[in-house]
């Protein structure tokens, strides 16, 4: 039935993926320029990520440090990618940007009080949400780290990562440029100090436009999905102790809706699934969803992004297995 | 040369701007988010306007390809407005909670909406209660797959991504033939009991209808 649906949508569902693209595209802009200009703020501040390399590079304490970042730079999942982003291109340490990346999007002040708005009668939700993003950020982490840097960033972020980090701590030959390597003579090396008004605004805008278009990959994606799958597809499951979780995981990746929303949204079928499985909506979207599959893009290497979804995947269906196995 | 950055966000800008300006938003999200959209509208613009003022100086004649996709998007959300089948979107998705917001029992009947007739319902189900109450409201024709269509209205938290129905049972005239889905309607009616698979349940009994255009504002907070 569902092979049937997406082979041949009728003129009412493609209207429908229309609408609802452009409701998740519109509303996750507003968000996106918020990270970006975080990051751009975060640029023009430390150029040379000086400050930013003081954080933390311990696995543990680098990812405790950045998951907590989350309550300084609230932003969803859209807008802490650019932020995540320049904190690598800044020379941070690894740890320190991953925890923020995968722990952020829950663990911001936003995030929480939307949680508690949509769910005071479980409080073991309140406790569990964070804690449980927590986790995810540092298991994800600890097990990034084992892969080389040059295994997990894109080559850009590499590229732009390299110029900034200390001589002691990388090899001139893996510069691509502004000393050594075939594109020295051709870029120039970068500027010392602030940069100016205008490269700010250059950078940032490049940033914007380059998410933007990933964004709208992701949106049109998710839309389309999620109106030709009925939802009841994934509620149907909902009192089965692993298959609610599974079905309620693959639902938050398609959704995709913004963390600080999601709460409500899930409020409108909490009664109809298990506890884990509820758990498992809050915990997975936040981190991973189609929409922001695509942003993930433009930081981490596909074999890297494949490792992310599957760790990410496993650590959410075990936790909402044992919450399962605790409550049910 | 033309400075392609600038040129995409003020574009983008005034896609958000033209889509506060002209009421699209109230298909599309939810009102809390919409002062949102008008700021990011205006800060694209001024940073648009700021890059054509401060050119980094390296220009292209080409756009880039994310360029180019925000470009093609962005006229395509121009020209293309959404006009989502509420029904489509109603059928795919399960019922909502509309929570207990504004819930009261003072409210006389006639002046209760579909969602505070379905927050009543939900908090106080024995039909017997609102047996005889008149009714008046609106809402869009859902079709039903285990009987006659109700009269529904979306409720929506974000976005439409995350609109979910409410609706009321209806018995319809029976001379008319049930109305088509997604069709708009002011009902008038009283409040009556019917059995629903072994149980009994408030449906809206209909003494008037007539068809009305989709309001504007088609959501529910």
């Amino acid at each position: 039935m569902v092979c049937l649906a997406l082979m041949q949508p009728s003129a009412e569902q493609l209207a429908t993926a229309w609408a609802i693209f452009q409701g998740l595209l519109v509303e996750a802009l507003p968000f996106l320029l918020i990270g970006v200009t975080l990051a751009t703020l975060a640029r023009a501040w430390d150029p040379r990520g000086r400050w930013l390399q003081r954080l933390p590079s311990g696995g543990v304490a680098g990812a405790l440090t950045g998951a907590l970042l989350g309550f300084a730079l609230p932003a969803c999942e859209c807008g802490n990618v650019p932020v995540a982003r320049r904190l690598l291109a800044s020379g941070a340490p690894l740890a320190a940007a991953f925890g923020f990346l995968f722990a952020a999007p829950v663990l911001n002040p936003i995030v929480l009080i939307a949680t508690w708005a949509a769910f005071p009668d479980r409080p073991w939700l309140l406790l569990l949400r964070p804690l449980g993003s927590l986790l995810i950020a540092l298991a994800v982490t600890a097990l990034l780290l084992l892969l080389p840097e040059s295994g997990l960033l894109t080559p850009d972020l590499l590229a732009e990562r390299r110029l900034v980090q200390p001589l002691g701590e990388v090899s001139l030959l893996e510069r691509r440029a502004g000393l050594l390597g075939p594109e020295a003579a051709l870029t120039p090396p970068a500027a010392p100090g602030p940069p100016a008004p205008a490269a700010l605004l250059d950078h940032g805008a490049r940033e914007f436009l380059e998410l933007g278009a990933l964004l709208v990959l992701g949106s049109g994606v998710a839309a389309l999905l999620q109106t030709l799958i009925p939802r009841d597809l994934f509620l149907a499951l909902g009192q089965a102790p692993t298959l609610s979780v599974l079905s309620l995981m693959l639902l938050a990746l398609l959704v995709s809706v913004c963390s600080s929303v999601d709460a409500f949204l899930a409020l409108g079928f909490a009664a109809q699934v298990t506890p884990g499985a509820l758990l498992a909506f809050l915990l997975l979207g936040p981190v991973i969803d189609l929409k922001s599959l695509s942003l993930f893009g433009r930081i981490l290497r596909p074999r890297a992004l494949a490792i992310t979804l599957a760790a990410v995947a496993l650590a959410v269906l075990i936790m909402g297995q044992w919450l399962n196995l605790a409550l049910l | 040369m033309i400075p392609w950055p600038p040129l995409v966000l003020a574009v983008w800008g005034l896609v958000l701007l033209q889509a506060w300006g002209s009421g699209r938003l109230h298909v599309l999200l939810q009102p809390d988010f919409h002062a949102l959209v008008l700021v990011a509208g205006l800060v694209l613009v001024l940073l648009a306007l700021a890059g054509l003022r401060w050119p980094a100086g390296i220009s292209r004649r080409r756009p880039a390809p994310a360029a180019l996709v925000l470009l093609v998007t962005a006229a395509l959300v121009l020209a293309v407005p959404p006009r989502p089948s509420l029904s489509t979107l109603a059928a795919n998705r399960g019922a909502a909670d509309p929570g207990n917001d504004g819930l009261t029992f003072l409210l006389p009947p006639e002046q209760r909406t579909l969602t505070d007739w379905v927050r009543l319902l939900r908090q106080q189900p024995d039909p017997r209660l609102w047996q005889g109450e008149p009714v008046r409201v609106s809402g869009f024709v859902l079709a039903q797959p285990d009987g006659p269509p109700s009269l529904a209205r979306m409720m929506v938290r974000c976005c439409l991504a995350d609109a979910t129905p409410i609706s009321l049972p209806v018995r319809w005239p029976p001379k008319d033939p049930p109305p088509a889905p997604d069709r708009w309607l002011a009902v008038e009616g009283v409040m009556g009991v019917e059995r629903h698979q072994g149980e009994e349940r408030s449906v809206l009994l209909v003494r008037r209808l007539r068809s009305i255009a989709e309001p504007a504002r088609p959501l529910e907070p």
